[in-house]
């Protein structure tokens, strides 16, 4: 299915070894390993992202998975909408994240409704955002979280066209699980 | 770390040994670097206190650029170049004068002292064509070693005293002469042939292809067409001091990022 060749542990450049020391590493860093000078620094930069830090892991999943749902990329809807459930979202939300309901009908908090429109407005606008949006986001988490949620949009959204472009794999794993969510894909 | 950058200048070759790393063979993709390029190299490896530089294939002398290239190398760094030695005409051999003035090598494979022994995995008349090529090319003044590639048991003491003997013949000295281990990759692997290797027995030395920087020149081989990247180090290889910092940092066993999280799937 995936447009590039996905480099195998046997195969894995020096620089991308440490990324499948643990088993298999997923497609990304499959991909990513067939240029090993980019993986070596990509990988720290997306794990400072996408990965723990100051900001809790539920905001970060609901900006990564609402961005890869209106960006529509299948690999990363499927493989956050279990991450998501298993940062603890609600059915209800992971079905309004991923568009196949209103946002406003399922998310309550002011700072959460806030964030998802930041996002919306990054991942789907043209040019600049309107003041009042970016105002409700500062407002509610901050500066440093502003910059850091922003740049998570931006990271995600890069992921996202990596893997649509390529044509990821989602793996059998986790197409049970998100079957065992109540999701087809 | 700095030493030799060895120069993969193309993978095709007019033979096809049965044990190549590389796959080489008439016909195969040529992977063939511009003379600019191999200069680049050269000329960048001199600047980061490389000291000598190794240029291989396929066989190179298929390149028609190759004599003048040489030369232009071998001013920057001294210069070993690795062939097979049966494709010296007599105006190739004119073309190689300039070489005899330059601090280059050219070492020539020679497996055996007995032909059909030698041809059996080198191809018909191969023995013939480098005991030809050998002495012309040292009438030149043109620097000659002998590197002999085999499994430990098909080269006896005899055959190796036997060997010892022709070389000196021809004028390549002892010091002259090296005797490596067949290396299980490439085609080698196929007839399972030779010896298998962990990247850290394989000495780390900068290997510079088309297709990107290697550990070593053990690194870029072929298997079934397809490029091994076991021992890649970078695609990136302009400018030079890129894949050798990488390469460095991976001798002194320094991973980039291993602090930090990796949270994705």
């Amino acid at each position: 299915m995936s447009r590039v060749k996905l480099i195998n542990a046997e195969e894995a450049p020096l620089l991308a070894r440490p990324f499948y020391a643990s088993g298999d590493p997923g497609p990304i860093v499959a991909a990513l390993a067939q240029v090993p000078e980019l993986l070596d620094v990509a990988m720290p930069f997306i794990g400072a992202t996408l990965g723990p830090s100051f900001i809790p892991l539920r905001p970060k999943e609901l900006v990564i998975l609402r961005t890869s749902a209106v960006l529509q990329c299948r690999y990363c809807v499927e493989v956050h909408t279990v991450v998501a459930s298993e940062a603890g979202l609600t059915a209800d939300e992971l079905v309004a994240l991923r568009e196949e309901r209103p946002l406003a009908e399922v998310f309550d908090r002011p700072d959460e409704l806030a964030l998802l429109q930041w996002v919306d407005a990054l991942a789907l606008g043209r040019g600049p955002i309107a003041d009042p949006i970016a105002d409700a986001v500062r407002g509610h988490w901050g500066e440093p979280a502003m910059v850091e949620l922003t740049v998570l949009v931006g990271t995600t959204m890069m992921l996202n066209r990596l893997c649509t472009g390529l044509e990821l794999p989602t793996s059998p794993e986790t197409l049970t699980r998100l079957a065992e969510l109540g999701f087809s894909r | 770390m700095p030493g030799r950058v060895w120069i993969y200048a193309n993978y095709n070759c007019n033979l096809a040994c049965t044990y190549c790393l590389t796959e080489s063979a008439p016909g195969v993709a040529k992977r063939a670097m511009d003379p600019d390029e191999m200069l680049r190299v050269a000329r960048e490896a001199k600047d980061l206190g490389f000291t000598d530089i190794g240029i291989t294939g396929g066989e190179p002398f298929l390149l028609t650029h190759l004599p003048e290239t040489l030369a232009e190398v071998a001013q920057v760094l001294p210069t070993l170049v690795l062939t097979n030695g049966t494709l010296f005409s007599d105006v190739r051999m004119e073309r190689l004068a300039p070489l005899a003035e330059l601090p280059i090598a050219l070492q020539i494979s020679l497996d055996s002292p007995d032909p059909d022994v030698n041809d059996e995995m080198r191809g018909p008349d191969n023995f013939a064509k480098v005991v030809d090529a050998i002495p012309r090319l040292r009438d030149r003044g043109i620097a000659v070693r002998i590197a002999t590639t085999g499994e430990p048991d098909r080269l006896d003491e005899d055959d190796h005293a036997r060997l010892c003997e022709l070389h000196r013949g021809l004028g390549v000295a002892d010091e002259d002469h090296i005797v490596r281990p067949i290396v299980q990759r490439g085609r080698a692997a196929d007839e399972g042939m030779g010896t298998t290797f962990q990247p850290e027995e394989i000495p780390a030395e900068l290997c510079i292809t088309v297709d990107g920087a290697f550990w070593s020149p053990f690194g870029p081989t072929v298997r079934g067409g397809e490029l091994d990247t076991d021992l890649l180090i970078s695609r990136t290889t302009a400018p030079l001091g890129r894949p050798a910092g990488l390469l460095h940092r991976l001798v002194e066993g320094r991973p980039h990022g291993d602090d930090v999280t990796i949270g994705i799937r």
